[in-house]
């Protein structure tokens, strides 16, 4: 026997060597389905089962030993052809596969077997392999996803990937698990070991920079210099390349997954695979296997109709699903594509009306693909309403959520009647991202490219767009849009705030629904030339190994790692949702932004003021009542307000700097106080100085709203925000 | 160098004009130089980073870390590395000196005598005939970083929360 430790990492390999076999298993059960005839399948299910069987007797796992013992007998008479294969054997069969599964389960977190008891299924495949009838085995199995509703009345019937006609796609699905894959080509690497190689290519990549830089005129020297920059960049490629993985490892689960969900639905499913050979990187096939399994049940429990129902509209019994993965520019596709009922847009807009999400008005405004968009809100579908009307989303918030963690996007498109296509695109990978390297104040800084939509050189008086001081929320006004700026070198403290700054570039980023600018002083040649500001350099995209910070930089929440650059210096990449957050820039999704529009056109009048602190604000003209001027000693505390009275009424009054989150300044004598009408009675709202009253030249932009704002509009030249007063006021 | 169960490999350092040590066998490396990039709105601590052989690694300034002044003719400021798991961290120490088997019996478990920010790092005091050294925990080192000052974040706009 084997000692302590090194028994450890064998089960250890024992553990992964199974599990893939177990993925194997399954694979080739549904092939057997499909095919009963397949010797060969048969003979490598057998085989398959008794190498468990022969590695849990190594380690001593009993339990596994008698399990897979009573499933090789079974699956000896089968091979035999002393026993027919029918629906009761597939199924405890696939019983065989869950009960090994758990057991190995339980030995990878605990080291020990567990107190699962498989006698009852033991016994049933003993049972049959004598031949005996047997109760039909329990259908729990296929409940690996608990609270699934329960099947419909229809006789349950499942059809995978069986090809009524020689589609390519269905062959491939079902020939995917025919051939083991070829396991002597490929070795086992620890992944350490090959984040080490891609540190020290990165170490290569800046010696050969420094021979770069040495100036010489040696034809031998320069030669030479030339070849090690070649095959430095081929090294650097490959090194890249082993950390990827092909996707297959994902979608080779589906089959089984789609089976059962079938099952228990009352579904019928052809499924096809297409593109498992799509290469990513094994970080993010971790990351995407949770979402695409989402997807791919509420393709079948929610997406694809049960059979009477398509058979009535005239489709196919058996719904289609499709996987499909494949490279375009530079990103991975996936697409779960299904031809059920699609998703019922009407249903799905009541329910964005019902939820506030947007006002009926402007729903009925937006096209049917935004609308399908609110399907990822969150909370959003938990909603039995559009379940039942063949909407999906159980959680599609959690899916968006995860995709776009790692970079990535989800779109959906749904064809009523015809089916729902969902497009998730994902980096290659996370290790190596191309970024714009900018320059702030002394520093550099890099930002992903993947949220870059344009760089904008800042020209005030050559005509270009101005950045525009909203009194603490500076702005760019583009194309008649109005977008929120973040100074970098302020924001992170490099220089000093200034009143007003028209030099650098603005780089547009988005992130998530927010788009925002940020100013930047020049866009820096990653070779550390001098540093140039002409957006002629922007040209310095380049594509960097991101190194990991540590914990005790993440914690800030703005850097999203650290790279080194060509020239040796380390420059921290900007985690653009970080400073999106602490910047407490305006935060409002497009989603939201459709309904301001929608209630308030342009052409209205507005009352401009001047807060207490300075600000410039504006007020809807047909919501004020009136203006008053009242003393300080007017004012008196009520229950934790503030009021002032007028005859027997009481009107509470409130700073519209505290409105707007911030501090009141200290009031002088007198004080101005607009007066609104609300639903709760008329409400004060003190300012510092009121100006005029100015109809609006542009429509209310919703983008801007910070705490208090509704929105930012053009008022006399001027960009002014618009105090959100459809609430409750926080008198 | 002896080793045994009685003693304890430590490598001392200089701050402030005291002596530190931590466990010699966390020290990855000892640099003399190193060029720093500066972390904008990190910690006050945390002076920078360094860039060591494709690895990013903070730079811990020790005397801020510990809130000591700068005692006069510091030798030769160092870099000592030290691994904790995955990350690695850098301690800008005013002087490294050497690595000593220390006595276990001898290091006695009291509070440190340098000041309240080097309290909650300090594991125990080992008397040498000249000096005290105090021995640190590196992870108690790293950790408390987040609960010291921070330089204040240039705000625009307002903040959220109604």
């Amino acid at each position: 026997m084997v000692g302590a430790n090194d028994n450890e990492e064998f089960v250890q390999e024992f553990l992964v060597e199974s599990s893939e076999n177990l993925d194997q298993l399954d694979r080739d059960l549904i092939a057997l389905e499909q095919a009963p005839g397949d010797e060969a399948r048969l003979a490598s299910i057998f085989r398959t089962v008794h190498t468990i069987k022969g590695n849990s007797g190594f380690f001593g796992f009993s339990k596994l030993g008698a399990i897979t013992h009573s499933g090789e007998h079974l699956l000896g008479r089968l091979r035999d052809g002393k026993l027919a294969l029918d629906d009761r054997v597939t199924g405890s069969l696939y019983s065989l596969v869950d009960a090994v599964r758990a057991i190995l389960r339980t030995i990878e977190t605990t080291g020990k077997e567990g107190d699962h008891d498989f006698r009852d299924l033991a016994q049933r495949l003993t049972a049959m392999a004598a031949g005996e009838p047997t109760e039909p085995p329990p259908r729990e199995h296929a409940l690996e996803i608990a609270a699934e509703p329960p099947p419909p009345a229809a006789p349950v019937e499942a059809e995978i990937a069986a090809p009524p006609e020689p589609a390519a796609p269905a062959e491939r699905a079902a020939g995917a698990g025919g051939e083991r894959s070829g396991g002597e080509a490929s070795i086992r690497v620890d992944v350490g070991l090959v984040g080490s190689i891609l540190d020290l290519v990165g170490e290569l990549v800046l010696a050969r920079n420094e021979l770069r830089s040495v100036a010489t005129d040696d034809p031998a020297v320069l030669a030479a210099a030339h070849r090690i920059n070649a095959v430095t960049n081929a090294l650097q490629e490959t090194a890249v390349k082993t950390r990827l993985q092909p996707i297959e490892q994902v979608f080779n689960k589906f089959p089984r997954t789609v089976r059962d969900l079938a099952v228990s639905c009352g579904r019928e499913v052809q499924l096809s695979i297409d593109g498992g050979d799509t290469e990513l990187d094994r970080t993010l096939i971790e990351s995407i296997r949770d979402p695409l399994t989402h997807l791919v049940r509420n393709a079948v429990d929610h997406g694809i109709e049960p059979p009477d129902v398509r058979a009535a509209r005239g489709k196919p019994r058996a719904g289609r699903l499709a996987l499909r993965a494949f490279n375009e520019s530079g990103q991975v596709t996936i697409e779960v594509e299904d031809d059920g009922g699609g998703i019922a847009v009407a249903a799905v807009r009541d329910k964005a009306v019902a939820k506030g999400l947007v006002s009926a008005e402007a729903a009925v405004a937006l096209p049917d693909e935004r609308i399908l968009q609110f399907i990822f809100e969150p909370g959003f579908s938990t909603a039995a309403a559009v379940t039942s009307v063949s909407g999906r989303g159980v959680g599609m918030d959690v899916v968006k959520t995860n995709i776009e963690a790692i970079g990535g996007t989800v779109d959906v498109h749904s064809r009523p009647g015809l089916g729902t296509t969902v497009r998730v695109r994902v980096p290659l990978t996370l290790a190596i991202m191309p970024v714009l390297v900018v320059r702030s104040g002394s520093e550099r800084l890099a930002i992903p490219q993947a949220a870059v939509r344009e760089l904008v050189p800042l020209k005030g008086d050559r005509g270009g767009p101005r950045i525009e001081g909203l009194d603490g929320a500076p702005v760019v006004r583009l194309r008649g849009r109005l977008l929120p700026v973040v100074f970098l070198d302020e924001f992170l403290g490099l220089r000093a705030a200034t009143a007003c700054r028209d030099e650098g570039t603005v780089v547009l980023v988005r992130v998530d629904d927010h788009e925002f600018g940020i100013v930047i002083d020049g866009v820096r040649t990653t070779a550390g030339g001098a540093g140039g500001t002409a957006i002629g350099e922007a040209a310095s995209l380049s594509t960097v190994v991101v190194k990991p910070i540590g914990g005790l930089l993440a914690q800030i929440g703005l850097y999203a790692g650290a790279t080194v650059l060509g020239d040796g210096g380390v420059v921290l990449i900007l985690d653009l949702r970080g400073i999106l957050r602490a910047a407490a820039l305006p935060v409002v999704r497009e989603s939201e932004a459709a309904s301001v529009e929608a209630s308030l056109a342009s052409g209205d009048r507005y009352l401009v003021c001047r807060t207490g602190r300075g600000r410039r604000i504006a007020l809807p003209l047909e919501a004020i009542e009136r203006l008053e001027n009242v003393r300080a000693s007017e004012l008196h505390a009520l229950g934790g307000r503030r009021v002032v009275r007028r005859g027997d009424a009481f009107t509470p009054v409130v700073d519209a700097d505290r409105l707007l989150g911030t501090v009141a300044a200290a009031e002088s004598d007198t004080i101005n106080v607009v007066v609104l009408g609300g639903p709760a009675g008329p409400v004060g709202v003190a300012v510092g100085q009121i100006l005029d009253v100015i109809a609006a030249e542009s429509p209310l932009q919703p983008s801007l709203v910070a705490a208090g704002v509704r929105g930012a509009l053009a008022l006399g030249g001027v960009a002014t925000e618009v105090l959100d007063i459809s609430g409750d006021l926080p008198c | 160098m002896l080793k045994s169960d009685d003693t304890r490999d430590v490598c001392e350092f200089r701050v402030g004009g005291h002596s530190f040590a931590i466990d010699s066998e966390g020290v990855a490396e000892v640099l003399h130089s190193a060029a720093l990039t500066p972390v904008p709105l990190a910690p006050e601590a945390i002076v920078g980073l360094l860039h060591l052989r494709g690895r990013i690694v903070p730079v811990i300034d020790m005397r801020r870390r510990l809130e000591l002044s700068a005692a006069p003719g510091a030798a030769a400021p160092a870099h000592l590395v030290v691994r904790r798991a995955e990350d690695w961290y850098s301690l800008l120490v005013d002087e490294v000196l050497d690595v000593h088997a220390i006595p276990r019996a001898g290091i006695e478990p009291h509070a440190s005598s340098v000041g309240d920010a080097a309290a909650d790092a300090v594991t125990g005091v080992f008397a040498c005939p000249d000096r005290l050294i105090h021995i640190l925990d590196p992870e108690r080192v790293v950790q408390a970083i987040h609960r010291q000052r921070t330089p204040p974040l240039v705000r625009h706009g307002v903040t959220h929360g109604r």
